[in-house]
């Protein structure tokens, strides 16, 4: 009985222990195969992780290529088109998911590089092609000063009729060629290529409108009340500038429509507005005009159309050099105003005009005596009634555009007319901070009844009735001498004829005209040549 | 860059005073023409400057058609036209001018020459 028990409990507990055992080995099997579950789980996630991966990296290859294409088909181009037009779009990425990114950052630096490169070579070339002009331009420029020179030595001398027009009209057609040259040197970088000595305003604007076909369509108006001129650097400066805007005022007006010019004195300087009543400029041209004349920007030879338009950006160029100011608006005429506004300070100056007259074509200022001498007494109380009509301020009242259309007749005759015997004093300005004044000769209106020239004639206005004033020794004769030579010869010749003609005998007229005839005759004929330096015949 | 010294190139063209015309329309002006003017500038309306000018210069009384030209500074040919058109309207008055009174011819000097001579020789 002892024995079994025994065995029994040996077995029983051999049993529990391969129990336990087995118990133990088959919970860590198990845990060994959920393990072995889980492992598999993930590694297959990470293996559709991988391939999604993949999937987006080739996706994202193929869109940097793509942005690569692109960039290298469309953009660049497009980038180099605009550089030429600055209205071409340039497109953007292709995909917007890349803005931000190193790649956006990549690409945008070739662009740079590009427009960098693109830019530096178009002023290279650019700068060659000025050069090369400014080169050509300077020659031809010089060889059509000769021309002018030598056609105005030949007006001088012949007196054919036929001859003399073929000669104003080769004149005239150098005188073009000449704006244009001219214009197109300065736009290339050139100096006006002349200096000329301190000249009239009034002189200047004819000479600008004498280098443009219509320049009879051009009606000016001398409103300064002092001989103002502008010094001798600027002179050519202004007048190329000037011709350029009139040229576009006469250019884009109706062949039948005048320009007015105005002349116009400020407190400050002097304005010179041209006006005309053509087509006008819409917003963009004026805007584009502006920024030209500005003179601000670097100008470039290729953004000038093609035949290049130099005419405002000559003006900038020439506003930025010598420091007067231009602009353009919209006129009240319905066309376009331009205004050249001269600054007082550095550019104007007055000039004397017995030293240098103006020209015989000027409108003189309204200011001057030459206008009207003789009837300055009736005028003070009269001023103020007459001064409305003619007071066309830049703001001119609905009438006058009237006037402008059809009125035929020179402004500037009638202005002149009335406007020379005006008294001074009421219209003198504060001095202080002011241009230079002259001071008016009081002397002339009084003697203005006997007195036949005018402030601009060149001798020096002194009373006739004072023989020989001891302060002017006459160098060459005035033409009030010449005059009243020629007038007592006349009257020596008809008082001869008269007592000749009583003489009932035809015989001594001829020879009393040959004894009468040399020691005077002589004398005028040879006087103008000798001043001219004129030989002729 | 220093600009060249300044010359005395003329800025206004004589073509301006007569738009380019250098024919008058009378053909018996020359140098020698004698200009009065007929009427005061200042009275006239209409004129243009160089107009003015030329009758200006002539109220002191009368001058050679070369002298006003000198006096304006313009081509004769230029002042011809300009004095064509104010005789036209009847504001200058030009007159031909004294000729020279004619010289006797050389053979009939040479006559009287010879006869002087054999007058000289009784």
């Amino acid at each position: 009985m002892t024995e079994i028990p025994v065995a029994l409990t040996v077995t029983l507990s051999v049993g529990t222990a391969a129990a336990v055992a087995l118990a133990l080995l088959l919970a860590r099997s198990m845990r060994e195969a959920r393990r072995l579950r889980q492992r598999s789980a993930t590694a297959e996630k990470e293996l559709q992780d991988a391939l999604r991966h993949q999937a987006a990296l080739s996706a994202r290859t193929q869109a940097v290529e793509a942005e690569v294409r692109h960039l290298a088909a469309n953009r660049v181009p497009d980038l180099a088109a605009s550089l030429a037009h600055p209205h071409v779009p340039v497109r953007g990425l292709l995909d917007p998911g890349f803005r931000g990114t190193e790649l956006d950052r990549s690409l945008t630096a070739v662009m740079d590089q590009v427009v960098d490169a693109v830019t530096k070579e178009r002023l290279r070339m650019d700068s060659a092609a000025q050069s090369a002009m400014r080169g050509s331009t300077t020659t031809i420029q010089a060889l059509l000063y000769q021309l002018q020179s030598k056609l105005q030595a030949m007006q001088e001398r012949y007196d054919d009729p036929f001859v003399a027009e073929d000669l104003l009209t080769a004149d005239f057609l150098n005188e073009q060629a000449l704006r244009r040259i001219q214009a197109t040197a300065i736009v290339c970088g050139a100096w006006p290529g002349l200096t000329r000595q301190d000249s009239h305003l009034g002189d200047m604007v004819l000479g600008a409108m004498s280098r443009l076909v219509g320049y009879e369509r051009v009606q000016v108006t001398n409103q300064l009340r002092d001989p103002l001129g502008v010094v001798a650097r600027a002179v050519e400066p202004v007048v190329v500038a000037l011709a350029e805007l009139i040229a576009n005022a006469l250019h884009y007006s109706h062949p039948e429509l005048p320009v007015a010019v105005t002349i116009q004195q400020g407190n400050r300087g002097a304005s010179i507005i041209v006006d005309d009543a053509g087509v006008g400029m819409h917003a963009e041209e004026m805007e584009r005009a502006q920024r030209l004349m500005s003179g601000q920007d670097p100008m470039l030879l290729t953004e000038l159309g093609d035949p290049p338009r130099t005419g405002f950006a000559s003006v900038g160029q020439l506003v930025r050099q010598y420091g007067f100011a231009a602009s353009v608006e919209a006129s009240p005429y319905g066309g376009v105003r331009a205004i050249v506004h001269i600054p007082g300070e550095p550019l104007l100056t007055l000039m004397d005009v017995e030293k240098q007259p103006m020209s015989p074509m000027t409108p003189p200022p309204r200011g001057s005596s030459s206008g009207a001498p003789p009837i300055p007494p009736a005028l003070p109380g009269d001023t103020t009634s007459q001064r409305p009509p003619r007071q066309p301020e830049p703001a001119p009242a609905h009438g006058e555009t009237v006037q402008l259309g059809t009125v035929p007749e020179r402004p500037a005759a009638d202005t002149t007319a009335t406007t020379g015997t005006a008294p001074s004093p009421d219209r003198v300005p504060a001095p202080d901070g002011d241009l230079p004044r002259r001071r008016r000769r009081r002397a002339v209106p009084e003697a203005a009844l006997d007195q036949p020239f005018g402030g601009a004639a060149e001798a020096p206005p002194q009373p006739r009735t004072q023989p020989a004033a001891p302060s002017a020794p006459p160098a060459q004769s005035s033409p009030e001498e010449s005059a009243e030579r020629w007038a007592a010869f006349q009257r020596g010749t008809a008082s001869g004829r008269a007592a000749a003609d009583e003489g009932a005998d035809d015989w001594p007229h001829p020879s009393q005209g040959r004894h009468a005839a040399p020691p005077h005759a002589a004398d005028p004929h040879a006087d103008p040549r000798s001043a001219e330096g004129n030989p002729q015949e | 860059m220093t600009p060249p010294p300044a010359d005395d190139r003329r800025l206004v063209p004589a073509f301006l005073a007569t738009t380019g015309r250098a024919r008058p329309s009378r053909n018996t002006l020359d140098r020698l023409t004698v200009l009065h003017g007929a009427t005061d500038p200042a009275t006239v309306t209409g004129l243009r400057p160089e107009e003015t000018r030329l009758l200006e210069l002539l109220r002191g009384g009368a001058l050679s058609l070369a002298e006003a030209a000198a006096h304006l500074r313009l081509p004769v040919s230029v002042v011809k036209v300009l004095v064509a058109d104010l005789v036209d309207g009847g504001r200058l008055m030009a007159r031909a001018p004294i000729p020279d009174a004619e010289l006797p011819e050389r053979q009939i000097l040479e006559k009287v020459l010879n006869g002087l001579r054999t007058l000289k020789s009784f």
